[in-house]
Parts: structure tokens; C-alpha cells; sequence
């Protein structure tokens, strides 16, 4: 199938032959245009995802996913089959999205990477005992989200600081390494596993906040 | 003693296993005391699977149609 929803044939027939990533990618990588086309399609919606969780803007992600795939087309000949074609297009996305979130924070365009104050972090007594209710959860165990909760957990996410948010895209939805984000990032492993766990107890709580004030 | 607050810092490398096995076994052991942090542990652990159920996008329509005619423009084929 090509982005335009037709499908490629030969005298009239579809042509079914080599449609995983690899043997598409080898199409391409021989010039065959439409095989790299399919790999747009396959691909974009997850590209597009990465890059609008990174910089909170649709706009901005269309860009950046157009940017992507055309340096991955251009840059084709030189991919090696020792990785996958999606792994390798969301690290060229990443990368694209990082230069956007640096190029902003050098014009000042973006809040400072903090999280919304200690509201977000667990409260403890003088004794260093956990002092906060946990809420009752249940519900979040179904495979269907709630849309309202859907709501809450993207405006937590868009409200952390970029350094967070970057750092959870990267590692909790797009499951890299602490080794390539560090790659991709600049940032120590030890700054980058920081980040990530207060990003973690930020959009924690904002769930757990959803579900208390569901419970009232 | 362990206290909540010391098991709450080390959350993120229990939870992806990367704490030494005496570390690991007082952690627990905190976690078989001390119901809150072990209602914490399960909703920590639960945060990112549901983060990407919630973040997962679909790009609209039209994005993707200007992503067809752009990348047909620039790789020569309109």
C-alpha cells in the first residue's frame, strides 16, 4: 500500500512480495520509491507521536516528521541492516526534536526545566514516613482509558519541563537506553535517570489526583 | 533503618532492577512493613504503561497527506 492509500501492482495485480521493514528497506535502498513510501506509512504515526510529546506542539511535529523521513531517505544508502528501520527513523526524529527544544531554550522560548513545585513529589513526616493516601487505582488496570484520565495524564506530561519531558519520551515511550538518551542528550546517566524519576512521581501524581477526585 | 523516604529515591532502580541484591532485600523487606510504599511502589510502576496508553498519537489526515506530497516533491517523484 502507498501513503495514498493505492496500492502498488503488476499488470493490474498487487504486488505482496516483500513487505516487512527489512525486505521493504532493501527495496528502497535498490530505488524503488514506493517500498520506502510504505515505510512512511508504517512509521509515521509513531514518529509524529515522538516528536508532538517532545515539543507540545502539532505543528512543530509535522515538521519534524517531514524532516526525518526525508533525511532518512537521503541518507538511505548509508543505513546498515544491522538495526530496524523504525528504530532508526525515531532516533533521526529525536534528534531532529532535540535541536528544536535546544534552538528554543537559546531564544528563550521555553519555561525552565523544573516540575510544577513539590506538589508533585510524595510528602513525608520528620520520621521519613510516606504521609500521602495512595488512591484506589483499579480502574486504570483495563485495557481502555478513560478519556478524561487520558486528558489528565497529556497535560501532566505537557506541563513538565522540557528536560524532563524529553528524557521521559525517550525512555518510557520510546524505550531507549540510558546509554543512547545520554547520546542523543548530552546529559550525564546519572542527570538523565534524575529527571526521569521526577518525571515519573510528576505524572504519578497527577494520576493519582484524577483518581481522588473521582472518588469525592 | 530504612525509612519511606529512602525507598521512594530508590524506586526508579528497583524498579528496573539495577540495585545491589542487599539493597534490594531491605527495600523489600520495607515494602512487606509498609503498606503505603508499597501501594506507591505498584502505581509507580504502573505510571509509564499508562502514560503511553494516554500519549499515543495518530497523525491527523492532513498532516499526513502535505507528508505524502512533500516527500514525493523532494524525492523527485512529482
Amino acid at each position: 500500500m502507498r501513503l495514498d492509500g493505492t496500492q502498488r501492482t503488476v499488470d493490474g495485480a498487487p504486488v505482496t512480495e516483500g513487505t516487512d521493514d527489512s525486505a521493504l528497506l532493501a527495496r528502497a535502498q535498490a530505488g524503488d520509491v514506493s517500498a520506502f513510501e510504505t515505510l512512511v506509512e508504517r512509521h509515521r504515526n509513531r514518529v509524529y507521536g515522538l516528536a508532538l510529546r517532545m515539543l507540545n506542539s502539532e505543528a512543530d511535529a509535522a515538521e519534524v516528521t517531514q524532516e526525518a523521513f526525508l533525511s532518512a531517505f537521503r541518507n538511505l544508502k548509508e543505513f546498515r541492516g544491522d538495526a530496524q528501520f523504525g528504530s532508526w527513523v525515531h532516533r533521526i526524529a529525536a534528534n531532529f526534536a532535540l535541536m528544536r527544544l535546544r534552538k528554543r531554550r537559546q531564544q528563550g522560548e521555553t519555561l525552565e526545566s523544573t516540575l510544577e513545585g513539590d506538589g508533585d513529589q510524595p510528602s513525608f513526616n520528620e520520621r521519613g514516613s510516606l504521609v500521602d493516601a495512595v488512591s484506589d487505582w483499579r480502574d486504570a488496570e483495563g485495557d481502555a482509558l478513560d478519556a478524561e484520565l487520558r486528558q489528565a495524564i497529556e497535560s501532566a506530561a505537557a506541563s513538565l519541563g522540557d528536560e524532563y519531558r524529553e528524557v521521559f519520551v525517550l525512555r518510557d515511550l520510546e524505550g531507549l537506553s540510558y546509554e543512547e538518551i545520554a547520546q542523543l542528550t548530552g546529559a550525564s546517566v546519572a542527570a538523565i535517570k534524575s529527571r526521569l524519576h521526577r518525571a515519573r512521581l510528576s505524572l504519578r501524581a497527577a494520576i493519582d489526583r484524577f483518581y481522588e477526585d473521582r472518588s469525592t | 533503618m530504612i525509612t519511606c523516604r529512602d525507598s521512594l529515591e530508590l524506586l526508579l532502580e528497583y524498579a528496573e532492577g539495577h540495585l545491589p541484591d542487599d539493597v534490594r532485600a531491605r527495600l523489600e523487606r520495607h515494602f512487606g512493613d509498609c503498606s503505603p510504599c508499597e501501594e506507591f511502589l505498584k502505581t509507580y510502576r504502573a505510571t509509564p504503561e499508562l502514560c503511553r496508553k494516554a500519549l499515543a498519537a495518530k497523525m491527523p489526515d492532513g498532516f499526513a497527506k502535505k507528508l505524502t506530497e512533500f516527500l514525493r516533491k523532494e524525492t523527485g517523484q512529482t
